[in-house]
């Protein structure tokens, strides 16, 4: 092995000096986070910026639930995001679930993509209840799930099912509305 | 031009002195982080879609770059090596309609053999000189989810080859490419393409997507005007299916296959061509958080036809005619690598590999490898540790063990340290060494092929080529507008090439490893986020290098032959959203002149600046229009080779596009 020589000794620790300087300044680097960690944030977003009926919830201390049907893409992600969080002094909590039938309080429901064949049957099993549907799977949208997140070129976007929200009797605030893209308005 | 030059250096200058850094890797933000933001805000950041373990073990204490799908499509690029571009720490030269010059921190020769390319997880390179054939790698760049380049050695996860820098090629899982996409267009170079791709759910547990693309290249100029036969068409095709079978195990199976023809002038023999498949299966096993394993195998055969010219003594005594050189190389390769904590601070990587390489050459007159059949067998195995020092420091200390047939066992081993300063921010330092086995050409070349007189051949006691690499570098961000990074290296090479002669008789000249030196330099990224909807990307290098025949030893060349690379190379790229949902980018880059000696004697490639740019309508949710211009400043200009009436010019290249996805 060849030696380093004389010089290129001096020239590395001015660099380091240099570099220790730069690093001092403030900020922080955007590294894209994964995709369903953002959608994580966002299904906490969603339980701020909608409001449910107050029979939504058995008791007036009752948790706040954010529900997984089927698989779940979030990892640990979603459990991270609502650590420690409330919404109107509730709780949030994360449940799962392998069917329909499991679901007793649900808030929100995340309806994992590879649910998709039996959707409309899920859809029609949740009629009427106050539980906001999100999907993620695309063609979701058009048949009837609340909110659907499609990833556009790695970038999350929401598509509102107005209609379909109203019809659970949920209300949702003009802060979701005004980025997202409108969908099946006027139907149902 | 000096004028003008000196101008945009200063400018570039103040920019580095300003900012320092581009980002090339950084931690992702914190949930913390993200929930702060507005509902806009986190529409508009970008996702990556991999899985939260990916294997990026050297990416924190590396120069390492990542090339996303987003700047692939706004480049225009058409090919991987003009995504390949996008990356500040490479050098890329187009050679001709077909060919590429590719590398890191130096050594871009003819034979340029020190980088190593994978493309999801498939090694590309040819056991004849250990480069790769641009022209058989390619992919549905629309699939492609992200290139990471790594500069400075990989050898210690990678093994042998990855001398100078890794480039890795991840295509995106088939969960994400559902759906149609179709794409077709044409121009005056790239004279017609197109491309599709179906993705879809099996069974509710398997995705899948099937691809095909293809396209016809027109000739480019020789320097004397006059055409240059090297049109080229290509067509390819594809699948891949994935599988998440429990909470724990996701399964990968994937496979390519691939035809083109192309044509190179070697006075009439007629067209080359490069053909080839693979297929690749992937398993995945989740323990935990800190720990999994991970097998892999593929099997890849690629079938090679290159018109060979014929070699003349003294430029007019014909010593071989000219003829075929057809390659037909099979490889069978199996990897397993498994990861996991040992105590709170260790984190530990190990695997073992071992590949198969069946090559079958059937030798042109005027090139030849001997033995024609050669089975090679190469089995590795290393292991990483990456423990904490402290709050902030953190330690990676490991090596890989070798065993090929030429020179029997070879250790790669690294050292690294990074102390994380504050969020996303880092220096990092490493020590590592890696190693270029032989290849073919080093050992079994003859040129031309017997009977006829021999002029240059491979030896027998051609050993390995050697680096040891000493590194520096941060990466960050300042303020929340602008992120870089800075990387800077000082290399120690031993027992590089070098050609020799033969007592008495001259020839034949036969290659050894007379060559010793050092490189060093560095690599600045930077990118600015100007207004939401313009950001600004900047990049320079400086490679010095100083290379020379070791003390009382022989080069033919005297040390000369094993370099062809530009000191300096910047670029400056701007990326706008237009009103109307329409996007215009723009790049620039200049490369220094090029020194290339592999015509015996000193010669040079003027150096240039050139312009890329993209103008894209997404004129409804699912249809996208774009115009790319190619090289704009020059009608036609030279970015490689020996300099003589028959270097290939690349010529200004239009073309239009039209994308759609339902």
């Amino acid at each position: 092995m060849a030696l380093l020589r004389p010089r290129v000794w001096l020239t590395w620790p001015c660099l380091w000096l240099v570099l220790a300087v730069l690093a001092t300044g403030s900020g922080r680097a955007l590294a894209a986070p994964s995709e369903y960690q953002v959608k994580a944030v966002f299904l906490f977003n969603f339980a701020q910026f909608v409001d449910w009926p107050a029979e939504a919830f058995p008791r007036p201390d009752a948790p706040f639930v954010i529900g997984i049907l089927g698989q779940d893409p979030f990892g640990s992600q979603l459990d991270d995001v609502v650590r420690g969080e409330t919404v109107n002094k509730r709780p949030l909590v994360v449940e799962r679930y392998r069917s329909v039938e499991e679901i007793h309080n649900c808030n929100i429901l995340f309806i994992g993509g590879n649910e998709g064949g039996h959707l409309d049957e899920i859809l029609m099993a949740l009629k009427g209840r106050s539980i906001l549907t999100v999907g993620d799977a695309d063609p979701a949208g058009q048949r009837g799930v609340m909110i659907q997140l499609v990833n556009e070129n790695n970038r999350i976007r929401l598509r509102i099912n107005v209609a379909a929200a109203k019809a659970g009797n949920l209300t949702i605030s003009s802060k979701l509305l005004r980025p997202a893209e409108i969908v099946g308005a006027g139907e149902g | 031009m000096t004028l003008h030059l000196a101008r945009l250096s200063l400018v570039f200058a103040a920019l580095c002195a300003s900012t320092v850094a581009g980002i090339a890797h950084a931690d992702a933000p914190s949930t913390g982080d993200l929930k702060q933001l507005s509902v806009e805000e986190l529409m508009n950041i970008e996702v990556t879609s991999v899985a939260r373990h990916p294997e990026k073990l050297l990416q924190a204490a590396a120069a390492i770059q990542v090339i996303t799908q987003e700047q692939i499509r706004r480049s225009g690029a058409t090919s991987l090596p003009e995504a390949l571009r996008l990356a500040d720490n490479l050098e890329v030269a187009q050679k001709n309609s077909h060919d590429w010059a590719i590398s890191a921190r130096g050594f871009n020769t003819a034979l340029g053999n020190k980088l190593l390319v994978m493309i999801d997880g498939r090694t590309v390179y040819t056991p004849l000189y250990s480069g790769v054939f641009w022209d058989a790698q390619d992919y549905l760049l629309e699939d492609i989810d992200r290139i990471e380049v790594i500069s400075g050695p990989g050898g210690t996860l990678w093994g042998a080859n990855a001398v100078n820098g890794v480039i890795n090629i991840i295509t995106k899982s088939a969960a994400d490419t559902k759906g149609l996409y179709a794409e077709a267009g044409g121009g005056n170079q790239l004279e017609e393409f197109g491309g599709a791709r179906y993705g879809g759910t099996l069974g509710s547990i398997v995705d899948f997507r099937v691809y095909g693309k293809y396209f016809d290249r027109a000739d480019e100029l020789y320097t004397d005007g006059s055409r240059a036969p090297d049109s080229w068409h290509q067509e390819r095709g594809g699948f891949r299916l994935d599988s998440q079978v429990s909470a724990q195990d996701a399964l990968s199976l994937h496979g390519d296959f691939y035809d083109g023809h192309e044509n190179v002038d070697t006075g009439g023999v007629g067209a080359g061509e490069a053909g080839g498949g693979n297929i690749v299966g992937h398993w995945t096993h989740v323990f935990s958080d800190e720990s999994d394993l991970s097998l892999q195998s593929y099997y890849d055969r690629t079938h090679l036809v290159d018109p060979i010219a014929p070699v003349y003594l003294g430029g007019i005594f014909e010593l071989a005619p000219a003829g075929f050189l057809r390659d037909d190389l099979t490889t069978l390769d199996t990897d397993f690598q498994h990861r996991f904590a040992l105590g709170t601070r260790n984190h530990i990587v190990w695997g073992v590999g071992y590949r198969y390489t069946h090559d079958v050459v059937r030798n042109a007159p005027g090139i030849g490898f001997f033995p024609a059949v050669f089975n090679q067998s190469l089995y590795s195995a290393f292991v990483q540790d990456e423990f904490l020092l402290g709050h902030d420091w953190s330690a990676t200390v490991g090596s890989k063990l070798e065993h090929n047939d030429y020179t029997g066992f070879e250790y790669e081993p690294n050292v690294r340290l990074e102390w994380s300063l504050a969020t996303g921010q880092a220096l990092w330092s490493a020590i590592s060494r890696a190693v270029r086995t032989p290849s073919r050409i080093d050992r079994n070349f003859e040129q031309p092929v017997p009977p006829a007189p021999v002029l240059l051949e491979g030896s027998n006691s051609f050993g390995s080529e050697y680096v040891t690499a000493y590194e520096l570098g941060y990466h960050g961000g300042l303020g929340s507008r602008v992120t870089g990074s800075v990387s800077t290296f000082y290399n120690v090479y031993s027992d590089v090439r070098s050609v020799s002669f033969t007592p008495a008789t001259i020839l034949p000249l036969y290659f050894q490893n007379n060559l010793e030196g050092h490189t060093w330099g560095m690599e600045l990224s930077a990118n600015y986020q100007v207004l939401e909807n313009w950001s600004l990307h900047a990049g320079y290098n400086l490679l010095k290098e100083n290379i020379r025949v070791k003390p009382g030893q022989f080069d033919l060349t005297n040390g000369l032959n094993e370099t062809a690379d530009p000191k300096h190379q910047f670029s400056i790229r701007s990326a706008l959203n237009l009103p109307w949902r329409m996007n215009l980018d723009a790049a620039l880059r200049w490369v220094d002149t090029l020194r290339t000696n592999n015509g015996a004697l000193p010669g040079t490639v003027p150096s240039y600046f050139e312009v890329d740019t993209r103008l894209a309508w997404q004129a409804t949710q699912g249809l996208e229009l774009s115009v790319v211009g190619q090289n704009l400043l020059h009608a036609h200009h030279v970015e490689y080779g020996y300099p003589s009436p028959t270097t290939v010019q690349i010529q200004r290249s239009v073309y239009g596009k039209i994308a759609w996805r339902y």
